[in-house]
């Protein structure tokens, strides 16, 4: 990533200004994967002064401002009392403590990376999207909606539920991306999401039905997922190994959160 | 763009582009300890403190650390002797292209870990990959360190 010009608002409403005037200009995170590209830019603004760095608890939701680091997730108490290890387990593998201590969950979720783990687990919570601009969009909606490409994500915002959530994935190499990432919840209903097929995470329709309607029928449900995605090949695994390994880790998370 | 720096309690008044990493403002200046590895984000070896945390300097703008303090093994002083003596006395460093970032990340994590385990401490240095020496050795030294059996 290239640039020629830094700037460091104090007001949102100025970031979001720039960012419109200026088809140039982009939107800072901690710039793990924006300096990755050769792109070069006008403006680059940096989300620094707009305190978007918190971790709050209230009534009925937890919110997460979108310029809280992957290492203060992991380690956050309200997180872990509320959603158990699903959010600690999702980021802990990626790279290293340094990494983390700089890579931002606006910038996770803005991404829209295909081997995010954070977007597979973020899928089974009940979670919406604060934007400065398109005001409030639920997380499912905006990932598999590229209609937002310019816009000033503020927070998550995760509603506190009652029951079971947890994170498993598969990787080969403690650095490396996953070759499948799994989530499931079971609140209201049982959620399950799949990631890194490489493809980015989507919530299971079919498999889900088939839990809901009868808690009973985990092998099944867990088979149901290899008619419902498409796995591709890449690297690391090939789709053939990815639909071998889905159900596996399907059905070892629901059957955690059914016991 | 002209920038004030606080690297190791010194303060620095320089200029740099507005893209501009810290890893290369920092070794412009001299602090040689910092090194340039994969430039991804990747190996750790580009390891500072940034206010104490543990960070990629490959990755950080050198823009936005302007008001944070920088520390480099430059500006731990003898705490860094002891995390040295702890490594090199299991003869674990061979090439030392990663014990800059090794020690200081070892540092951050004696502050920040409770009740330091193998585990824990293998977890905390993940981000540190060494190319030469298979981890083992270093990992003896830093356990002692650590006070860990
Ligand atoms: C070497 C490497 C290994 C990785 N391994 C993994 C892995 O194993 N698992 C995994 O899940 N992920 C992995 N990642 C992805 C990583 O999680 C993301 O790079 C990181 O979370 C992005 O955060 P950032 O703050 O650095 O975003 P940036 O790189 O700064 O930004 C990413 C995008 O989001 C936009 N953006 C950032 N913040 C906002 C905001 N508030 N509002 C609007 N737009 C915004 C930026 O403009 C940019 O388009 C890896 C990345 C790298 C570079
Ligand atoms: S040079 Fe920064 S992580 Fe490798
Ligand atoms: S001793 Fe050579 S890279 Fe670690």
């Amino acid at each position: 990533m290239r640039f020629e010009k830094f700037v460091k608002p104090r007001k949102i409403e100025t970031a979001l200004k720039i960012l419109k005037d200026d088809p140039g200009s982009v939107i800072l995170g901690g710039t793990t994967f924006l300096r990755l590209s050769d792109k070069k830019y006008s403006t680059a603004i940096d989300l620094a002064d707009l305190d978007l760095d918190y971790i709050i608890e209230n009534e009925d939701n937890i919110e997460i401002g979108a310029y809280t680091s992957l290492r203060t997730i992991e380690k956050d108490p309200i997180i872990n009392k509320h959603f158990g290890d699903l959010l600690p387990k999702a980021v802990e593998h990626i790279i290293g403590v340094q990494f983390r201590n700089n890579a931002k969950i606006g910038g996770a979720v803005f991404g829209r990376l295909g081997f995010s783990e954070i977007i597979t687990a973020l899928l089974v919570l009940d979670c919406k999207l604060q934007f400065e601009e398109n005001g409030t969009i639920p997380f499912a909606e905006f990932i598999s909606n590229w209609n937002i490409k310019r816009d000033i994500l503020k927070k998550i915002v995760i509603k506190k539920n009652q029951g079971k959530c947890l994170y498993r994935m598969l990787r080969t190499s403690d650095a490396d991306f996953p070759i499948l990432s799994v989530a499931v919840s079971n609140f209201d209903e049982i959620k399950i999401s799949v990631g890194t097929r490489p493809s980015i995470a989507k919530l299971s329709q079919e498999a889900a039905r088939m839990i809901n309607s009868d808690n009973s029928k985990i092998i099944e449900a867990s088979n149901l997922i290899v008619k419902e995605f498409t796995f591709g090949d890449d690297m690391r695994a090939s789709g053939k190994y990815r639909e071998k390994i889905a159900p596996v880790l399907v059905s070892r998370a629901l059957q955690e959160v059914l016991s | 763009m002209k920038v004030n720096l606080d690297i190791n309690n010194r303060i620095y008044e320089t200029y740099i582009d507005a893209d501009e990493a810290l890893l290369g403002v920092l070794r412009k200046l001299g602090y040689k300890s910092v090194k340039k590895g994969c430039d991804t984000g990747a190996c750790g070896v580009c390891s500072v403190l940034i206010d104490g945390k543990p960070t990629l300097s490959c990755q950080f703008l050198a823009a936005r650390a302007e008001g944070h303090k920088i520390t480099t093994v430059e500006g731990l002083g003898k705490d860094a002797d002891e995390i040295v003596d702890a490594i090199v006395s299991e003869g674990a460093d061979q090439c030392g292209y990663c014990g800059p970032s090794l020690v200081l990340t070892t540092y951050a994590m004696k502050k920040e870990l409770k009740n330091p385990t193998i585990e824990k401490i293998k977890h905390y240095l993940a981000g540190n990959l060494c190319r030469c020496s298979g981890f083992e050795g270093q990992l003896r030294g830093i356990k002692r360190y650590m006070g860990v059996k």
